[in-house]
């Protein structure tokens, strides 16, 4: 049996907001099926190098691929051409932020079918019925004509999940998306985001939930001042961390959230 | 009793015509400078939130300068400066006289050229009062800059932008009268002139003020409407 392709791959990474080195190279690659957890400090440039991927942040230096797809900017900017490959780039990945970003001027469904319709130009009944199945894979159909604003914010995050799940990505990406959710909704969302990964979604997953990281990734990275510090299998790492500051960094974590 | 009321009525000594003509001239002057006003608003916003260094420098004078000159001094500007100016063009080249220039697109561009500063804050405002993560929630799923900015920016900017214009749009019609000094026909104009020529200047200025009232009330009632369209899924505040 083949061994799945590589669904995003990053290269020789850098990134730097003035004189702040934020990103100061990074290697990472995922394969179709992958679950990847990011973790490391606040500050560490997980969200940085999250943002690069589809080019929400152009990075300084490096090579990122997404699928076909690969940019190499130059000069923290984009060329018009390299502009309309982060267009398709981004089209074959999905986006979760911490803060939800639904379109507060559309319904449920309107936030779902948006992209198919007005990025992917999809027929607009096709996008409806496929829309509404991820509303109900995610607990929301008999919400679908809602307003976000009249969502709580667990149910607004799995709407955003099902929105990025309607553009048919290669990739799905979260950056902590449970961070911004009162602790007793933050059990509904991971349990989508586990059942994606049970589905064999490809995923990379900034978070703060180490439990979770453990249980649903095949492999988690830690990052440090940015740099990948560790990576390995969760067992591995969370078993038996081989950086000192790793180590210090879990026991940390996890002292805190007895 | 002071005012025979068949003076503003349409009977053969009756103004009425008169009158429903000037407040359709300053229904006409308004929505011209508006609109111009619209067009250069929108131009300057742009500059200021997407230009480069020069042209944001550029748009910030022009509406620090349309800003902090009193309306009435560049309609005077406009209509008498621009006659002299086209005077002095015409005879340079040779060209019979008289020369005149129209107080109706003079008094249209400096009231729209005035306006135009105040309808870039608007605008300026109501862009920048758009949450950026749903901004980058549509750079993320691909969308062009064209599609980001009609699917994404325009709805979402319009609830803060379509008060604030109604607002320009009032202050439009009420400087119209002041175009009234080119000698245009319009209802400040109108009334003034039937006020002197029957000596019922509470009658005929009332009049006005009706004739105002009537265009501000009922374009109030439009910009209501709109303001309800805008506020689509905005019941909480937002988010
Ligand atoms: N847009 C930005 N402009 C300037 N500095 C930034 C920006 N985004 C992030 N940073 C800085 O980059 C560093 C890493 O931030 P971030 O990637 O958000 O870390 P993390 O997500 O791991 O907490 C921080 O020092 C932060 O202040
Ligand atoms: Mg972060």
């Amino acid at each position: 049996m083949s061994l799945p392709s590589t669904a995003l791959s990053i290269a020789g990474l850098h990134k730097s907001f003035g004189s702040n080195e934020v990103l100061r190279g990074i290697d990472l690659s995922a394969r179709d099926g992958d679950v990847i957890s990011l973790i490391g400090a606040s500050g560490s440039g997980k969200s940085t190098l999250l943002r690069c991927i589809p080019m929400l942040e152009i990075p300084d230096a490096g090579t990122v691929t997404v699928g076909e797809d690969n940019l190499s900017p130059e000069g923290g900017r984009l060329t018009r051409g390299q502009e309309s490959v982060a267009r398709r780039m981004r089209g074959h990945l999905g986006f979760v932020f911490q803060n939800f970003n639904l379109w507060p001027h559309r319904t449920v469904l309107q936030n779902v079918v948006e992209a198919p319709l007005f990025v992917q130009k999809r027929p607009r009944a096709e996008a409806e019925e496929e829309a509404t199945a991820l509303l109900e894979k995610v607990g929301l159909a008999e919400k679908r004509d809602a307003w976000p604003a009249h969502l709580s914010g667990g149910q607004q995050q799995r709407v955003a999940i099902a929105r990025a799940l309607a553009q048919r990505p290669r990739a799905i990406l979260f950056d902590e998306p449970t961070s911004a959710l009162d602790p007793e909704l933050v059990g509904e969302v991971l349990k989508v985001i586990r059942a994606l990964a049970d589905e064999g979604r490809t995923m990379l997953i900034v978070t703060h939930e180490m439990g979770f990281a453990r249980e649903v990734s095949s492999q988690v990275v830690f990052l440090h001042q940015g740099l990948i510090e560790e990576a390995g299998t969760p067992e591995q790492l969370f078993g038996n961390p081989s950086s000192e500051r790793c180590r210090a960094f879990l026991s940390g974590h996890f002292d805190r959230n007895r | 009793m002071p005012g025979d009321l068949t003076l503003i009525g349409f009977g053969p000594d009756g103004w009425g015509l008169a009158l429903a003509r000037a407040g359709l001239m300053t229904l006409y002057v308004s929505v011209s400078a508006f609109f111009c006003g619209l067009m250069l608003g929108t131009l300057i916003a742009w500059a200021r939130v997407a230009g480069n260094w020069p042209l944001r420098k550029l748009a910030e004078i022009y509406v620090t300068i349309f800003r902090g000159v009193p309306d009435i001094l560049v309609i005077y500007l406009f209509y008498f400066g621009g006659r002299q100016v086209v005077t002095a063009v015409g005879t340079a080249l040779g060209l019979p006289g008289p020369f005149d220039i129209s107080g109706f697109v003079s008094g249209m561009l400096a009231i729209g050229l005035i306006s135009a500063a105040s309808q870039s804050e608007v605008l300026r405002g109501a862009y920048q009062a758009v949450p950026k993560g749903t901004i980058e929630a549509g750079r993320v799923s691909g969308m062009t800059r064209f599609t980001l900015f009609r699917r994404i920016i325009a709805p979402q900017a319009m609830v803060t932008a379509v008060p604030g214009m109604g607002n320009q749009w009032q202050s439009v019609i009420k400087e119209s009268a002041l175009v009234s000094v080119t000698g245009l026909v319009e209802t400040m104009r109108q009334v003034s002139v039937a006020a002197g020529t029957t000596q019922e200047h509470f009658l005929f200025y009332a009049a006005g003020g009706v004739i105002y009232l009537i265009i501000t009330t009922l374009s109030d009632q439009f910009f209501r409407l709109a303001e309800k369209r805008s506020l689509r899924g905005h019941e909480q505040g937002g988010v």
